[in-house]
C-alpha cells in the first residue's frame, strides 16, 4: 500500500521521503544546500529553521509559527544537515525532543486514524487496525462504565523497541493489554511512541571524526546564506550556553573524581543530564533525592538540570528545595530495576553484580541501594588510600635503611 | 581411584556410547561453549568454540567435563577472549526455572543446611540461621518428585498462560529441556527475539513474573473513599488477577483461609481473614457480576487490597531466574550434556510430551534423564559422608535416609548420583 505523498510532504522524516522525493534524497548536503538557497522561498525555509533552533534554545514546548505547506520537506532536511554541521549534544537533543513534540501535535491535531495507519506502515510497524474500533476494556469507577476501544493494536516486539526506553510505569508491558502477540494501544498513547521513533531518528551521535566534520563545514559553508544561518544559530547559542551550563562536577567530599563513587544508575543519568536529553519523572525524582541525601547544596541539584530541554530554574529550585524538606529517600535497587533505571547490565558494573563482604562469591551480600554503593566505594577508596600510603612509607623506610 | 576420576570416565564412556545421538543445537558454529571440569582448583572455562559436531563430541569423549554450556548468543567469532571482540549477532530468549530460586514445601524435608558460623543444621530454606542469626550456609539441594513436579507447573503456566496466547509464540520456536537437576530451560529461536536489547527482554521478564506490578495502574483505586478494583473483562494482567480471585474464592472455606494465612503466600493475620472470609461470597457475587465496582470489605483498605492482589500475582506468575533472561551473554546446559552434580542428561523434550515426562522415573527410555541405570541390576559400595542425607526416590525405588559412616550398597544409577553429589564415597 503506497503512503500518500501528501503526508511525507507534513511528515517528512518518513522513511519513504526517500522514494517520493528521489531528487532531493540522493543530493549530496551541499548540492541541496546550493538547490534551496537559489529557490526564491529560501529566505522563508532559512527562517522557519531559524525559528525551531530559538523555540529550542528557549525552552518552547511547540514550535511557534510552523506552518505545513511544500516547505516542510525542505525544512527537515535543512535542519538535520545543520545538526549535523553543529555537531554538538546538547543542540541535537533539544532539537530532536522539540521537532518529535511539534510531530506529536501535528498528528494529534490531525486525528486521522488513517493517517496513523499510513504512518505506521511506513515505519514497517506491524499493526492491525480496527475500523470501526475494537473494545479491549472497561474503565468502571463505582457504576460508571466507560468502554475502552482502540483503532490499533501493534505487535509486542514493535511496541517493546519504542516503547522500553520511555520507562513511564503505564507503558509497561505488564501494564497492557497484550494478546496474541499484539498490544491494543490507544491512538494518542501509538502517538506517543511515533514521537519516540522521531526523536530518536534525529538524534544522531557527536562526531568524533573532525577531519571528516572539517571538511564538511567546508564544503557547506561555502554557500553564504547557508554560512549565514550557521551563524546566526552559532550565535544565539554562544549567548545561551551559559543558561545551560552542567556545571554538576563538584567536589563535595575532597577527591577530584567524585563521579567513581556512584552507582551506574547515577552515572547514566548524569551523563543524560550533560547531553541535554529528556528524563523521565522518575529520573528526575531519583536524582534529586539521590543528591540531596549526600547532602548536595540546592543550586548545585539545580544545576544537573539546566541542559535539559523544558529546563526552567525557578521552578527546578521550588521542586529541589521541597524535596529537601520532605527529605524523601532514594529508590532503593529493587525499585530501579522495577523502572528500568538500574544499570548494573549495561556497565557491568562489579560491586553491583557481584555484591560486597567477602572474596568469596557465595558469602558475599546483594547490594540494596544506591546510597550503600557510595558508602562502600568511599570506604574502599579510602582503604586504599591507606594502603598506598603505608607502602610509600616503607619504601621510604627501606631505603633509608639501605643508605645507613 | 579418586571418585571424581571414575565419574570422569563413566561420562566419557557415554559420551563415546551415545556420540550419535548427540544433538546439535541451532547456529552451532556461532556459539560460544564453556565448561567446568572434575579438577576441583580449575573454575569455568569459558570461550571456546567447536566448528562442528564431530570436535565437540571428540572433545567430549577425550575430556568429559562435569558441565558443558553454550551460549544463548550468537556470534561470529565466539571463541574471542573479550566479550567486546565476539562480535555478538544477538541471543535467544532463555528462560530458566529452577526450584533453587522458589519455595517447595517438599524443601522443608529434603533439603539440609549447616550453619557456618555455629554448626547447626536443619532442614528447608532459612533466610538466617534460627539460632545464631548467621546467614551463612552449606547447603545440600535435593530432588524429588514434588519440586520436580512444581517446576515443571512452573514451564506449563509459562507457556499455556503466557508465551502462547499472549505472546503468540509459535509452539515450533520453543525448545524445553530438564535442566538435569532442579529444573527445566526453555529457550525461544526466534530471528526477531533475537535482537532485543536487555531491557527490553526484562520488560518480557516483568510480565511472565508479574513483578512490579503497578494496581493503581491496572485500576485500583480509592476516591472519597469508595475503593474500585481491577475488572476481568481487561486484556492482560487484570483479567488474569480476576480469574485467579475467582479460582481462589470458589474453593472451600478452609482451603481459602489456610491460603491466606499462609506466609508463603498472602500472609494475612487472622482477623483480616475472618473479615474476608464473611464477605467473601458478597464480594464473588461483585466480582462476577460486574455490574458494580465497589470493592468494600471490613478492614480491607487499599494496604490489604494490595497485599491481597501481590498474593494473587505470586499464584499467577511465573517463577523463573530473571537475570537468565535478562543477561545477553548467559551461557546455559548443552542439550544431551550430562550434569555433573547428579549424573543425569539435559533432556530435550518437546511440548507435548511435558505433560507425562517423569525425570525420576521416565518410562520412555528415549526421554529418561537417568542414563546410568544399569539393565544388567549392578549395585556399588558406598560409604555416606554427609552428616544426614534424606530419602530419595529414584526409579520408583526408595533409598536413605542415611547418616554419615553409612556403608550403603545401591544400584549403579544412585551411586553415580550420590558421588556427583559428593555426599558419598566408593568404599
Amino acid at each position: 500500500m503506497s503512503i500518500p505523498t501528501d503526508l511525507i510532504k507534513r511528515f517528512p522524516w518518513l522513511p519513504s521521503l526517500k522514494l517520493h522525493y528521489s531528487d532531493i534524497a540522493d543530493k549530496l548536503p551541499s548540492e541541496f544546500i546550493t538547490d534551496i538557497f537559489s529557490k526564491s522561498d529560501s529566505q522563508q525555509i532559512s527562517e522557519c529553521v531559524f525559528i525551531i533552533f530559538k523555540s529550542a534554545f528557549n525552552n518552547l514546548e511547540d514550535i511557534p509559527k510552523m506552518k505545513e505547506d511544500n516547505l516542510t520537506v525542505y525544512v527537515y532536511i535543512l535542519l538535520n544537515i545543520l545538526v549535523y554541521a553543529l555537531n554538538n549534544k546538547l543542540i541535537t537533543n533539544r532539537i530532536a525532543n522539540l521537532y518529535s513534540k511539534n510531530v506529536y501535535s501535528k498528528m494529534e491535531k490531525d486525528n486521522s486514524e488513517s493517517n496513523l495507519y499510513y504512518i505506521c506502515l511506513d515505519l514497517e510497524l506491524r499493526v492491525n487496525f480496527y475500523d470501526p474500533p475494537i473494545k479491549f476494556g472497561n474503565k468502571m469507577l463505582k457504576d460508571n462504565r466507560e468502554k475502552q476501544v482502540t483503532n490499533f493494536a501493534i505487535y509486542y516486539i514493535d511496541y517493546l523497541k519504542l516503547a522500553s526506553n520511555l520507562r513511564d510505569d503505564y507503558r509497561k508491558l505488564a501494564h497492557n493489554p497484550l494478546q496474541n502477540g499484539y498490544v491494543y494501544i490507544q491512538n494518542r498513547n501509538l502517538m506517543r511512541l511515533i514521537q519516540e521513533y522521531v526523536r530518536n531518528k534525529i538524534i544522531i551521535e557527536e562526531t568524533e571524526d573532525k577531519a571528516s566534520l572539517k571538511s564538511f563545514l567546508e564544503e557547506v559553508l561555502k554557500n553564504q546564506e547557508f554560512k549565514e544561518l550557521y551563524e546566526k544559530i552559532n550565535s544565539i547559542w554562544t549567548k545561551r550556553k551559559e543558561d545551560f551550563d552542567f556545571t554538576f562536577k563538584i567536589d563535595i567530599t575532597g577527591k577530584t573524581d567524585i563521579l567513581k563513587l556512584y552507582p551506574p544508575c547515577v552515572i547514566e543519568i548524569l551523563k543524560k543530564a550533560e547531553e541535554g536529553q529528556n528524563l523521565v519523572h522518575h529520573e528526575r525524582l531519583f536524582i534529586v533525592w539521590f543528591l540531596l541525601s549526600l547532602d548536595y547544596p540546592v543550586e548545585k541539584v539545580v544545576d544537573v538540570f539546566s541542559t535539559l530541554p523544558d529546563f526552567d530554574r525557578e521552578k527546578t529550585i521550588y521542586q529541589v528545595a521541597y524535596a529537601k524538606k520532605k527529605k524523601y529517600v532514594p529508590y532503593q535497587c529493587s525499585t530501579l530495576q522495577s523502572i528500568n533505571l538500574c544499570m548494573k547490565e549495561k556497565y557491568k558494573d562489579k560491586l553491583c553484580l557481584e555484591g560486597y563482604g567477602s572474596v568469596e562469591p557465595s558469602e558475599r551480600k546483594k547490594l540494596k541501594h544506591p546510597l550503600a554503593y557510595v558508602r562502600i566505594k568511599q570506604y574502599r577508596d579510602e582503604k586504599e588510600e591507606e594502603y598506598l600510603k603505608n607502602k610509600a612509607k616503607r619504601v621510604l623506610e627501606e631505603s633509608q635503611k639501605q643508605n645507613e | 581411584m579418586n571418585d571424581f576420576i571414575y565419574l570422569k570416565r563413566l561420562f566419557q564412556a557415554y559420551y563415546q556410547e551415545k556420540q550419535f545421538d548427540f544433538p546439535k543445537v541451532s547456529s552451532f558454529n556461532l556459539r560460544e561453549f564453556g565448561l567446568i571440569p572434575w579438577e576441583k582448583k580449575v573454575f569455568m572455562k569459558r570461550h571456546m568454540s567447536f566448528d562442528n559436531l564431530d570436535n565437540l563430541r571428540n572433545y567430549l569423549i577425550k575430556d568429559a567435563p562435569r558441565h558443558l554450556y553454550s551460549s544463548g548468543s550468537l556470534y561470529l567469532k565466539p571463541d574471542a577472549q573479550d566479550m567486546k571482540n565476539k562480535e555478538y549477532q544477538g541471543c535467544d530468549f532463555i528462560i530458566d526455572i529452577d526450584v533453587d530460586h522458589f519455595y517447595t514445601p517438599c524443601k522443608d524435608q529434603h533439603d539440609l543446611w549447616i550453619c557456618r558460623d555455629c554448626g547447626e543444621e536443619g532442614t528447608g530454606m532459612p533466610k538466617i540461621c534460627p539460632k545464631c542469626k548467621g546467614s551463612k550456609f552449606t547447603k545440600v539441594s535435593w530432588v524429588c518428585d514434588q519440586c520436580l513436579d512444581a517446576a515443571k507447573n512452573e514451564i506449563t503456566k509459562l507457556v499455556f498462560n503466557f508465551l502462547i496466547p499472549d505472546f503468540g509464540i509459535d509452539e515450533k520456536h520453543l525448545k524445553i529441556a530438564f535442566s538435569g537437576h532442579r529444573g527445566y530451560h526453555l529457550k525461544i529461536e526466534s530471528e526477531e527475539l533475537r535482537k532485543l536489547s536487555s531491557e527490553e527482554r526484562r520488560e518480557i521478564v516483568d510480565y511472565v513474573t508479574g513483578e512490579n506490578i503497578n494496581f493503581e495502574i491496572l485500576g485500583l483505586n480509592e476516591r472519597s473513599n469508595i475503593i474500585s478494583g481491577l475488572l476481568e473483562e481487561n486484556i492482560g494482567w487484570s483479567q488474569k488477577i480476576m480469574k485467579k480471585i475467582i479460582e481462589v474464592l470458589n474453593r472451600p472455606e478452609s482451603v481459602i483461609e489456610t491460603l491466606l494465612l499462609d506466609k508463603n503466600h498472602f500472609g494475612f493475620n487472622s482477623n483480616v481473614v475472618t473479615s474476608f472470609l464473611k464477605y467473601k461470597n458478597d464480594f464473588l457475587d461483585l466480582i462476577t457480576k460486574g455490574e458494580r465496582n465497589v470493592w468494600a470489605i471490613e478492614g480491607f483498605g487499599l494496604i490489604n487490597w494490595r497485599k491481597l492482589l501481590r498474593g494473587m500475582v505470586k499464584q499467577v506468575g511465573v517463577k523463573i531466574d530473571e537475570p537468565v533472561s535478562i543477561d545477553i551473554h548467559r551461557l546455559i546446559r548443552y542439550p544431551g550434556s550430562l550434569h555433573g552434580k547428579t549424573g543425569f542428561k539435559v533432556q530435550e523434550i518437546e511440548l507435548n510430551e511435558l505433560d507425562d515426562f517423569n525425570p525420576l522415573d521416565e518410562f520412555d527410555e528415549k526421554l529418561d534423564p537417568i542414563v546410568f541405570k544399569s539393565k544388567k541390576k549392578l549395585t556399588q559400595k558406598l560409604e555416606i559422608v554427609q552428616n544426614k542425607l534424606p530419602i530419595s526416590k529414584i526409579k520408583g525405588e526408595s533409598f536413605g535416609p542415611y547418616v554419615k559412616g553409612e556403608k550403603i550398597e545401591v544400584p549403579h544409577h544412585f551411586a553415580v548420583f550420590l558421588l556427583c553429589k559428593e555426599v558419598a564415597k566408593t568404599n
